[in-house]
C-alpha cells in the first residue's frame, strides 16, 4: 500500500478509536466503560482466525506448485495471525481482570486461544529448524496443514462443547449487540482487517525482495566462478586407455 | 533415439556458495557419464539431485518411468540396515520396488553367498559396498548412478564394477562420480564439476 | 511393516523404552495412590500422562531413526512415500496399542479402579491410540531431517495432540465413572474420527516432506 493509503488508514483507525466512545457504556459489565474493549478484542480475534485459516491454504498451494511465493504468503499470514492473536489475548486478559477479577482464570476460551498460540510458535520452530530453503518451506507447509484440525477444534469447536462451561460471552452466536454496538463493531472490524491485509501484503513483498536479493547475491558471489560448464564434453577413448582398465 | 535422461539448467547452492550452476546434458542408451571434480566440489550432490535425494534450486531432470526402478544408486556414505541380513536386504528392496528379488543370483554375483544370513552391521566396509551395488543394480535400472564405486573394494570388487558398468551400458546408461583414473576410463562423456 | 518388525525385534530398544516407561510410571502412580481411591477424572488424567509421554518417547523415533542411522536415503530410493508412511504408522499403532493395553491392565490392577462404562473406555482407548499414532507419525516425519530432530518432534507433536488430549480425557473419565455418558460417547467417537482423519491426511503430508 502506498504511503497516503497508510496515512489514511492511520487517520481512520484514530477516528474509529474515538468512535468507540460514541457507543454507550454497557451496564451489564463490571466496569461499563471498559466494555468498549470488545471493539478491539473481537476484530483482532476474527482477523487472527481468518489469517490462521488462510495460512494452510497458502501452504497447500506451495506443496502443489513448489512456488516459493506461496511459502512467503503462508509465513506472512502466520505472522499476522500471531500478532493479532497476541493482541486478542492481551485485550482478553484486561477484560478478564476487569470483568472476572483475575488476569487469567483458565477459562476454556482463554486457554484454547493460548494453545492456538503454542501451535503457531511450533510453526516458527519448524521454520527455524531447517537451513535448506526447500525443506524449510515443505516442512512448514506440512505442519501448517497438519495443524488445521487442532486450530479449528480449539477456536470453533471446543469452546462450544456442551460439557465446557465458559464465562466468555458469545455475542456473535447468541446476540447481545444492539444496533449502535453492531455498527461500531463492523466498522472497527473492517478497519482492523484492511490494516492487517496491508501489513500482510507489505510483509509478503519484503519476503519477496529478500528472496530476490538472496538469489542475485549468490549469483554475484559466484559470477567469476564457473561452477560447471554448460555442455558435457565428450571424451575420446583410445584403444590403449581402454586396455588399461582391464 | 529418444534420450533416457534430459537435464536442463540444473543449479544447486548451499547458502551463497554455488556447487554447480546451469548444467545441461542428455544421456542416451550406451552412454557412460563420468562426473569428476575436487573433494567438496559437488559431485555427490549432483548425483543426488539427479536421483531425487536432493532438490535442486533451479533446473529440471526429465526421464520416463518409475524412479524406483529407473534409477539404481549407490554411494560410499549410503547406509544399510544394521539388523537386516544380506538376503533380507535384497528381499526388502525388491519387495518395495515390485520386482523379482533373485536373491540367490545376486548373492553369487556379489560374492556374498556365504554371508547371506549375516546382519549387514557385521559386514566389512567392502562387503557392504558390494551389497549396495547389488541393491542398486537389482531392478535392472535404466540408469545406474554410482558415487565413488571403487572405494573400499578389492580386485574382485573392481571386476564386479567393470561387469556392472559394461552390462549397464548395453541396457541403458551409467553415471559415475569419481576421481579414480581407472574408473574415468569407463566414460565416453565427462562432466567436470567445480572447475 | 515387515522390515520394521524385523529390525525392532532384533534390537528392541525403542519398544523396551516405551514398555519400561509405561510400567515405571504406572508403578509410581499406584504407589502414590496407595491408600487413596482415585476419582475417574484423576485416574484418567494420570493414565493419560503416562500414555502420552510413552508415545512421545517412542513414536517419533520410528522416523527420526531412519535419518540418524542414515538409512533414509535407501528407503527413499526404493519405496513409495505412502508405503513408508503406512509401514511406520501401522507399526506405531501396534506399539501404542500394546503400550495402552499394558498401561490399562496395570493401572486397573494396581489402583483398583472400576471401569463404570466399559464400552466408552474401550472405544476411547481405541480412538486415543488411533489419534496418537496419526499425530506422532506426522510430527516424527516432519522432524526427521531437522537439526534437532528429537526435540523438534516432541515440540511439533504436543500442539497437534491438544484436541486428542481433551477428547481422550473426557472419554476415559466417563469410562471410569465421572461425567455424563452421552458426552463420553461423543468424545470417544470424536476421538476415533480425529484418528481416522489424521491417518488419512498423514500419507499426503508425509509425501510432501519425505523426499525433500
Amino acid at each position: 500500500m502506498k504511503t497516503p493509503t497508510w496515512i489514511a488508514l492511520g487517520i481512520l483507525m484514530a477516528v474509529g478509536t474515538v468512535a468507540t466512545f460514541l457507543a454507550p457504556p454497557a451496564p451489564a459489565f463490571q466496569v461499563p466503560d471498559l466494555a468498549r474493549l470488545v471493539f478491539f478484542h473481537l476484530p483482532c480475534a476474527l482477523t487472527s482466525a481468518l489469517f490462521f485459516v488462510s495460512a494452510p491454504y497458502f501452504a497447500f498451494r506451495y506443496l502443489r506448485t513448489e512456488d516459493r511465493r506461496w511459502d512467503l504468503r503462508a509465513e506472512a499470514a502466520m505472522e499476522i495471525a500471531v500478532v493479532t492473536g497476541i493482541l486478542t489475548l492481551a485485550t482478553g486478559i484486561i477484560f478478564s481482570k476487569v470483568q472476572w477479577g483475575a488476569w487469567w482464570n483458565w477459562d476454556p476460551r482463554q486457554t484454547s486461544y493460548l494453545l492456538v498460540m503454542f501451535i503457531s510458535a511450533a510453526y516458527f520452530a519448524v521454520r527455524a529448524a531447517y537451513g535448506d530453503t526447500a525443506r524449510r518451506a515443505a516442512n512448514a507447509a506440512a505442519y501448517s496443514m497438519a495443524s488445521v484440525l487442532p486450530v479449528l477444534f480449539l477456536i470453533f469447536v471446543y469452546p462450544r462443547l456442551p460439557m465446557v462451561k465458559s464465562l466468555h460471552p458469545n455475542v456473535i452466536a447468541e446476540g447481545g449487540f444492539d444496533s449502535v454496538y453492531r455498527g461500531v463493531f463492523y466498522s472497527m472490524f473492517a478497519l482492523v482487517f484492511v490494516a492487517c491485509l496491508g501489513l500482510f501484503r507489505f510483509r509478503y513483498r519484503v519476503g519477496l525482495i529478500e528472496m530476490l536479493v538472496d538469489d542475485s547475491d549468490a549469483e554475484l558471489a559466484n559470477r567469476d566462478r564457473i561452477a560447471a560448464p554448460g555442455v558435457v564434453r565428450p571424451v575420446a577413448l583410445s584403444p590403449e586407455s581402454r586396455k588399461a582398465t582391464k | 533415439m529418444k534420450p533416457l535422461l534430459v537435464v536442463e539448467g540444473l543449479s544447486k547452492r548451499y547458502g551463497r556458495q554455488s556447487l554447480f550452476q546451469n548444467v545441461s546434458l542428455e544421456l542416451a542408451r550406451g552412454d557412460v557419464l563420468v562426473v569428476t571434480g575436487a573433494n567438496g566440489s559437488g559431485k555427490s550432490t549432483f548425483l543426488r539431485c539427479l536421483v531425487g535425494l536432493e532438490t535442486q534450486d533451479r533446473g529440471t531432470v526429465t526421464f520416463d518411468g518409475d524412479p524406483r526402478t529407473f534409477w539404481g544408486f549407490s554411494a560410499i556414505d549410503q547406509a544399510v540396515y544394521a539388523n537386516l541380513t544380506v538376503a533380507e536386504h535384497l528381499e526388502f528392496t525388491a519387495d518395495c520396488r515390485g520386482v523379482e528379488a533373485n536373491v540367490r543370483f545376486w548373492l553369487e554375483r556379489i560374492g556374498l553367498a556365504a554371508f547371506a544370513d549375516r546382519p549387514a552391521g557385521l559386514l566389512s566396509t567392502g562387503m557392504r559396498a558390494r551389497l549396495k551395488l547389488a541393491l542398486a543394480a537389482q531392478a535392472g535400472p535404466q540408469i545406474l548412478a554410482l558415487d565413488e564405486p571403487g572405494a573400499a573394494l578389492d580386485a574382485d570388487g573392481i571386476a564386479l564394477i567393470d561387469d556392472l558398468v559394461r552390462e549397464q551400458a548395453e541396457r541403458g546408461a551409467c553415471i559415475l562420480a569419481t576421481n579414480d583414473p581407472a574408473e574415468r576410463r569407463y566414460g565416453n562423456l565427462e562432466l567436470a564439476i567445480g572447475t | 511393516m515387515r522390515k520394521e518388525w524385523r529390525t525392532e525385534f532384533r534390537n528392541p530398544s525403542i519398544l523396551l523404552a516405551g514398555l519400561l516407561f509405561s510400567l515405571g510410571s504406572m508403578m509410581a502412580i499406584s504407589l502414590a495412590a496407595f491408600s487413596t481411591k482415585l476419582s475417574g477424572t484423576l485416574g484418567a488424567g494420570l493414565y493419560w500422562v503416562a500414555l502420552l509421554f510413552a508415545s512421545l518417547l517412542t513414536a517419533p523415533r520410528r522416523f527420526t531413526n531412519e535419518e540418524e542411522q542414515r538409512t533414509g536415503d535407501l528407503l527413499r530410493l526404493v519405496a513409495r512415500p505412502h508405503s513408508v508412511f503406512w509401514g511406520k504408522a501401522l507399526w506405531v499403532l501396534a506399539e501404542l496399542a500394546a503400550n495402552a493395553i499394558v498401561l490399562a491392565g496395570t493401572f486397573l490392577l494396581f489402583t483398583g479402579q472400576n471401569v463404570a462404562q466399559p464400552g466408552i473406555f474401550a472405544v476411547g482407548l481405541f480412538g486415543t491410540v488411533l489419534a496418537l499414532a496419526g499425530a506422532t507419525s506426522v510430527s516424527g516425519a516432519m522432524a526427521s531431517r531437522a537439526r534437532q530432530s528429537t526435540g523438534l518432534a516432541a515440540t511439533l507433536a504436543l500442539p497437534l495432540l491438544l484436541p486428542i488430549i481433551f477428547l481422550g480425557m473426557a472419554a476415559l473419565r466417563t469410562g471410569l465413572g465421572d461425567g455424563v455418558v452421552e458426552n463420553g460417547w461423543r468424545s470417544a467417537v470424536g476421538l476415533v474420527g480425529y484418528g481416522i482423519a489424521s491417518l488419512a491426511v498423514g500419507p499426503y503430508l508425509f509425501a510432501a516432506v519425505w523426499k525433500r
